[in-house]
């Protein structure tokens, strides 16, 4: 116990005083990608590991948190703590409007609905070009403050975006480790054992959705004055994909699965750049082999060596 | 009208598209994500031949076939079957085919380039006027090897030894293995007719199109939609569905906007699975998909 608590107030060090140390503006530029995209994997892991619905359209809700914040930053004037929480709700809403229909349907199908609510979303940004100035993007989007402090550095980005890591783990540790996440499990494992227990199926499928879109939501506002532009190609397709990825591959079914996945893959597809126009293949040819012989991904992997070190009778 | 007879030609590559993908969802029960990327090899396979071995288009068409057949007995047999045998859940099957498709759009932008090649058509570019329509030849011809394959499947299908084995798996994959047909044999069948397939509709959309790296994307993603809207995993539903996406597009983008096209097929699209979840065509299956 002792040991473990040493680990985690190094652990805890480690990421605070981590940009004092490391000065390069694009390792830390990565890093902060990362802590984004583990906002999404987080809200992912919820819907689709614990849930077991499986969500290929969450740039879409990443794109919707972007714009939304964006628009209402620019346009209004508003600081950036209201657009996120006009973001977060934006998306909370969509998450419902595409909950509904998907209550209905599992596996293919319900990837399908997914994807078409990814691509009616991107389709909107690019087409609707008086409010979305269409294919050539926002620009100039305002920077965050907060506590009279103004957020510009890579270094200032990184401590924010750790807060919200920080919050976004908590609140979704908090939520596997309640009736909820207990609830999406039993979805996941029987829906019609949970139907008949006396548990609201519907209700607590759609809120999975709403709560994988805010978390998505919360990424696109930060990700919007991140990096200060905006464009629909930001949202594609293959960043849905992208961003399962890193969920399996973390692990889904829990809550270090997401950091893992999002972290590890975001470094790898950066470290494989030195084998320039084999990096995607490489990158695929990981992927397959992790999902065949790792298939609960690097958390499950864990779980492995933590029930070796500990045999039976020591929980 | 005209827009109706337009949408025919992409009609028919829809439909090969969704075949392929409805094939081997029916049989081996894979949503295999790679399949638009068969079409893009099988394109640029076409493209190759065409351009170093100056052989026809017929020929072409026949190379690229077989060859991409093998790839897809080759994704099967080295990542579909491992995956069967520690019996991974589908989010894993889908990923690894995410990967697939990942792994040979890469591998096609190092052989050819990133940039878009011109296909040349087999037959000349004049449309035909008949009255106030008018068609070019390289849709007609889309149109009738389209129809030709089909016909083709068919009868594969229904009359040859590996397709009758293949209709039983789809049917119960148990019985079947309890009545000796050979599982793995009939999912390397699917997915060489599956990739085949696709290699066609790459060949035949090429000209029209140009031959990109990740033409397969879009092109994959328009065919699993015809796929569902048929019902997935039903082969006549699939053909039904491709053209009922083809003329839809064409309609809609040239009456409605080009710009929202798409949008508005997914929007029909999720209001038809939430209305009607086991496709637009099927009546009798009520129960969840």
């Amino acid at each position: 116990m002792k040991k473990q608590t040493m680990l985690a107030v190094a652990a805890a060090l480690t990421t605070l005083l981590l940009p004092l140390v490391v000065t390069n503006q694009y390792y830390l530029h990565i890093l902060n990608l990362a802590g984004i995209y583990t906002l999404i994997t987080l809200g992912l892991n919820l819907l689709s590991g614990y849930t077991g619905q499986v969500s290929m359209g969450q740039a879409g809700y990443f794109a919707a948190g972007t714009y939304v914040s964006a628009l209402l930053m620019l346009n209004s004037g508003v600081s950036f703590w209201v657009a996120m929480i006009a973001a977060a709700v934006f998306c909370a809403l969509c998450g419902v409007v595409i909950g509904v229909p998907a209550m209905k349907l599992s596996g293919p199908y319900l990837v399908l609905v997914t994807v078409g609510f990814g691509e009616i979303i991107r389709l909107v940004i690019l087409n609707w070009t008086p409010v979305t100035k269409g294919a050539a993007g926002l620009t100039g989007i305002p920077l965050p403050s907060a506590f009279g402090f103004r957020v510009v550095s890579e270094r200032d980005f990184y401590y924010l975006i750790l807060f919200f890591v920080v919050l976004g783990t908590y609140v979704a540790w908090r939520l596997a480790n309640s009736k909820v996440g207990r609830t999406f499990n039993a979805l996941r494992e029987d829906e019609l054992a949970a139907d008949s227990m006396g548990v609201p199926v519907n209700v607590y499928k759609i809120a999975a959705f709403a709560i994988s879109a805010v978390y998505a939501g919360v990424a696109g506002s930060i990700y919007g004055s991140f990096a200060g532009v905006a464009s629909p190609d930001n949202f594609t397709f293959d960043d849905s994909v992208g961003f399962l990825c890193m969920s399996v591959v973390g692990g889904n079914r829990t809550i270090g699965g997401a950091l893992a996945g999002a972290f590890i893959l975001m470094f790898l597809s950066e470290a494989l750049r030195a084998f320039q126009a084999y990096r995607l293949v490489i990158y695929g040819a990981i992927l397959i082999f992790t999902v065949i012989y790792m298939p609960q991904g690097l958390a499950g992997l864990m779980d492995v060596y933590r029930r070796r070190r500990r045999p039976e009778g020591r929980p | 009208m005209q827009y109706f007879l337009n949408g025919l030609p992409l009609g028919a590559i829809y439909a090969i598209v969704a075949l392929s993908y409805s094939l081997i969802y029916a049989s081996s029960g894979v949503l295999n994500w790679s399949q638009g990327d068969m079409v893009m090899l099988g394109a640029y396979l076409g493209f190759t031949v065409v351009q170093l071995l100056h052989l026809g288009f017929t020929p072409a068409l026949f190379i690229s076939m077989a060859v991409v057949a093998a790839v897809g007995v080759a994704v099967q047999y080295f990542i579909l079957r491992p995956l069967r045998e520690r019996q991974s859940p589908p989010i894993n099957v889908v990923i690894a085919t995410l990967g697939v498709a990942i792994m040979a759009r890469n591998i096609a932008l190092a052989i050819w380039g990133p940039d878009a090649q011109n296909f040349p058509s087999p037959v000349s570019p004049a449309p035909i006027q008949i009255g106030v329509l008018s068609i070019t030849r390289q849709d007609i011809l889309i149109v009738v090897i389209g129809i030709l394959l089909m016909l083709v499947l068919h009868l594969l299908l229904h009359r040859s030894r590996e397709g009758k084995a293949l209709r039983a798996v789809a049917q119960d994959r148990y019985a079947a293995v309890l009545m000796g047909i050979d599982t793995g044999r009939s999912d390397a069948v699917a997915f060489a007719t599956s990739a085949a397939l696709g290699a066609a509709a790459g060949i035949l959309v090429a000209p029209i199109f140009f031959v990109t790296f990740n033409m397969g994307a879009g092109l994959g993603l328009k065919g699993f939609v015809a796929a569902v809207i048929g019902g997935l995993g039903n082969i006549p539903g699939a053909i039904a569905g491709g053209f009922f996406l083809g003329v839809l597009e064409s309609v809609t983008g040239g009456q409605i906007s080009s710009g929202y096209r798409d949008a508005i097929t997914y929007a029909l699209l999720i209001l038809v699975l939430w209305l009607r979840p086991s496709g637009l065509f099927i009546r009798k299956n009520r129960q969840k998909v």
